[in-house]
């Protein structure tokens, strides 16, 4: 498990983390979300060592983590960076042995990646040569290289074409099925609701959210309300505690209050409109993510 | 997983990389070669001199052949005697080249232009010798009596330079020397600094730190580039003892197996000093066209120190050579010179060594600190001001509590690195590392070449200095450096 203890990093009198504190479990996938500048990237440096804390402390399981423990660990950063003129299996190659496993062990799955994701071919060449989607692939194997027990990756899905989201997307849920820890960043709210368990959300540096998605969604008491209707629309606003989000021709979304009976609202209102479905729904994440940063 | 593997690890990629360099292949194999003929060529030239040709025409004595002959052998010289027939054949001859001078009656010399000195004083003495003969044969004199009356006085050549057994031709060894060995120090020296840089402009350097303490790379940096360094030195080294052993006449002792033992030792110290401070300034710059301004200081000391160690040579045993072989920044040039110069006493370079080391040390901890800081930094070019700083905000912060901190505003801060990163985002290898050995090559071949027409070392160390200090001046204002996008995004 990862955890960050009321860590605390500032830049003049600005914070970049403010007591941030939350925890990354093992096997699943944490999305880490929040607004620019929020401190996602200052949070991800700091388990490497890269940001020095001005107070609290990273761990991973239970204890300040170590030179050795970073051994371990798989890092994509947000400016992806890897030697242009280097040939791509020579440095991934030489960043595995950094890692400190052994030559024939780094090799071994460096090959096996270069296969998985179709640079077998591009393997003796140099890396400036590459397209800019194969070097983006290169830069991910730099960081399972050592085969990690946890993965942080700033913005992975920044700049993929659809299908290698989808590849990516696959990837990490069989790292976190293997039982790593995956860290990930992230703007594509949609992305992280069908990939994540476990999502957290900063602003200003500080915790606003954080949990399971689907107890983080259930924990709020709004539902939203989806109604397919025919005949004449009604006039939704002039139902009790009701916010409406859309109002169609056919079919309208409503937020509601807790549970509200909408249900025995219309029956009581519903002036020859017809009901064809009806479905309470949780928020989505976009939805939890404008409220926890209060846009 | 130990540090040293860590290092060790860098160090390699560092020699396996570099050593693929068409460039750096070149440089030493083009070193090697010029030193190795620097000492081969002038013995070649020198044996034009010990074969002569000598004309004879018209009434000459007889045995003035044999005397010219053995006069020549007693100065290390063949005399080769042609006769004409007439005098136009023998001006002929001279005219055309086939002889060097021609005997006119046993009398008068002839030479295609000025009078070469030591063969006139050959063949002048030899007819004096026959005209002397021939007086004491007419007078009655015995030869034996004769022999023994002009029998020759020995008479010994001293070179009073400043140190005994030293001559010009050590000072002009040891001018090169010393040149040769500013290039290879300030040549690998740049190696660190755009090795340096290029990663930060890169950005690997996060992905390295993220396995690696900053010290261990750079301390691996410096290793692999300065194995290479030993490489080059150390070939120049045997190439210069396999041309030394193979001309016979060579005698210049400040180019001896030891003095060369002793310069490739220098080397590894002075680079050592200078790889770290280029390497710590380095860090301090965004992109590689910025950092010849940062690591401007280090090439300064360098360049001066070259000054003081040039103006040594021809005095090497007064108190200021002593005071700059002792002096950590100049020692690396100015010890190996008064080693050559047949200066310095046995303990003096163990003392200038133990000097260096200790400076070496101290700036490994100051440099490590630096790099460790500067190298992480987003942001536009640092000061080294602003950057120490830093460092000593960043060791105060471990002993106390996030409560005191300055007014710079984050906002501020990160428009800046934005900025940064717009111009310094995959500025990759640059062409200049090349364009520096080779001006640097240039520039040394002026140096040494004006030295040698004007037999005047300081105007040569001039010539040569000015070359070498246009690079870091082409490469501060010449076009920004070719550009590679490390990860494709623009």
């Amino acid at each position: 498990m990862l955890e960050f203890v009321e860590a605390t990093k500032r830049y003049g009198s600005l914070s970049a983390l403010d007591a941030c504190a939350f925890a990354a479990q093992p096997g699943r996938l944490t999305g880490f979300l929040g607004p620019n500048g929020a401190g996602k990237t200052t949070a991800m440096r700091a388990v490497f060592g890269l940001v020095e804390l001005d107070a609290g402390t990273v761990r991973w399981r239970g204890r300040v983590v170590t030179l050795a423990d970073r051994l371990r660990f798989g890092y994509m950063p947000e400016e992806r960076g890897l030697y242009p003129r280097m040939g791509v299996r020579d440095q991934l190659v030489y960043l595995g042995e950094l890692g400190g496993r052994s030559a024939m062990d780094v090799r071994r799955s460096v090959d096996n990646w270069l296969e998985r994701l179709d640079l077998a071919d591009r393997a003796k060449g140099r890396l400036d040569v590459l397209s800019h989607g194969n070097q983006q692939r290169v830069q991910l194997i730099a960081a399972l290289v050592n085969e990690p027990e946890l993965l942080v990756l700033d913005e992975p899905f920044s700049g993929l074409d659809p299908v290698a989201m989808g590849a990516m997307a696959a990837l990490l849920k069989e790292l976190a099925a293997g039982g790593a820890t995956v860290l990930f960043s992230s703007h594509q709210l949609d992305l992280v609701e069908d990939l994540c368990e476990d999502v957290v959300i900063v602003d200003h540096g500080h915790v606003v959210l954080a949990g399971g998605l689907d107890e983080l969604r259930a924990a709020v008491p709004q539902r939203f309300v989806d109604i397919r209707f025919r005949g004449p629309a009604l006039d939704w606003s002039r139902l009790e505690a009701v916010r409406v989000i859309h109002a169609g021709a056919d079919r309208a979304r409503l937020q509601v209050e807790s549970v509200a009976n909408v249900a025995a609202m219309l029956a009581a209102r519903g002036d020859g409109t017809e009901v064809v479905s009806l479905a309470y729904r949780p928020p989505t994440l976009s939805e939890l993510f404008r409220r926890a940063v209060g846009a | 997983m130990s540090g040293r593997r860590q290092v060790w690890l860098v160090a390699r990629r560092e020699l396996r990389e570099r050593s693929r360099s068409r460039a750096l292949r070149v440089s030493i194999l083009v070193m090697v070669l010029a030193v190795a003929a620097l000492i081969v060529l002038p013995a070649v030239l020198l044996s034009n001199e010990r074969n002569r040709d000598i004309g004879i025409t018209g009434d000459t004595p007889s045995d003035l052949v044999l005397t010219i002959q053995a006069h020549a052998d007693a100065v290390g010289t063949t005399a080769h005697i042609h006769r004409y027939d007439g005098l136009a054949t023998g001006e002929r001859a001279v005219r055309r080249g086939d002889v060097d001078v021609l005997v006119v009656d046993g009398r008068r010399l002839e030479w295609p232009t000025e009078a070469d000195q030591k063969l006139k004083a050959v063949i002048t003495g030899a007819i004096q010798l026959v005209a002397v003969r021939e007086r004491a044969a007419a007078a009655g004199i015995e030869p034996d009596e004769l022999l023994a009356l002009v029998a020759p006085v020995p008479v010994t050549n001293v070179e009073l330079s400043d140190v005994a057994g030293r001559s010009a031709g050590d000072e002009t060894a040891t001018t090169i020397m010393i040149g040769l060995l500013l290039l290879t120090i300030s040549v690998y020296g740049g190696l660190v600094l755009s090795g340096v840089v290029e990663e930060k402009a890169n950005r690997v350097v996060e992905v390295l730190l993220a396995r690696v303490p900053a010290r261990t790379l750079l301390a691996g940096k410096v290793l692999g580039i300065g194995l290479l360094g030993l490489a080059q030195v150390a070939a120049t080294a045997l190439a210069a003892m396999i041309a030394i052993a193979t001309v016979d006449s060579f005698n210049i002792p400040a180019i001896s197996g030891g003095v060369l033992a002793w310069v490739v030792v220098w080397f590894v110290l002075g680079y050592a000093l200078y790889a770290t401070l280029y390497g710590a300034l380095g860090s301090l710059a965004s992109r590689p066209e910025d950092a010849q301004s940062t690591a401007g200081p280090a090439m300064m000391v360098m360049i001066a120190s070259y000054f003081a160690a040039f103006t040594m040579v021809a005095q090497a045993d007064s108190v200021a050579a002593r005071a700059i072989s002792y002096f950590p920044t100049t020692s690396p040039l100015a010890m190996p010179g008064r080693i050559a110069m047949g200066a310095a006493a046995w303990w003096e370079p163990f003392l200038a060594i133990a000097i260096i080391v200790v400076t070496i040390v101290g700036l490994v901890r100051l440099g490590g600190r630096l790099y460790a800081t500067a190298i992480l930094h987003g942001g536009p070019t640092l000061g080294l001001r602003d950057a120490w700083r830093a460092t000593n905000k960043a060791n105060a912060r471990a002993s106390r509590p996030a409560a005191t901190l300055g007014p710079a505003p984050l906002r501020q801060a990160l428009s800046a690195v934005r900025e940064g990163r717009q111009t310094m985002r995959g500025a990759g290898q640059s062409g200049q590392p090349r364009a520096v050995v080779v001006l640097t090559l240039i520039g040394l071949a002026v140096g040494v070449a004006v030295a040698l027409l004007t037999s005047d070392v300081i105007i040569g160390v001039i010539a040569g200095a000015v070359f070498i200090a246009l690079p870091s001046r082409a490469s501060n204002s010449g076009p920004a450096a070719v550009r590679v996008d490390p990860d494709g995004r623009s």
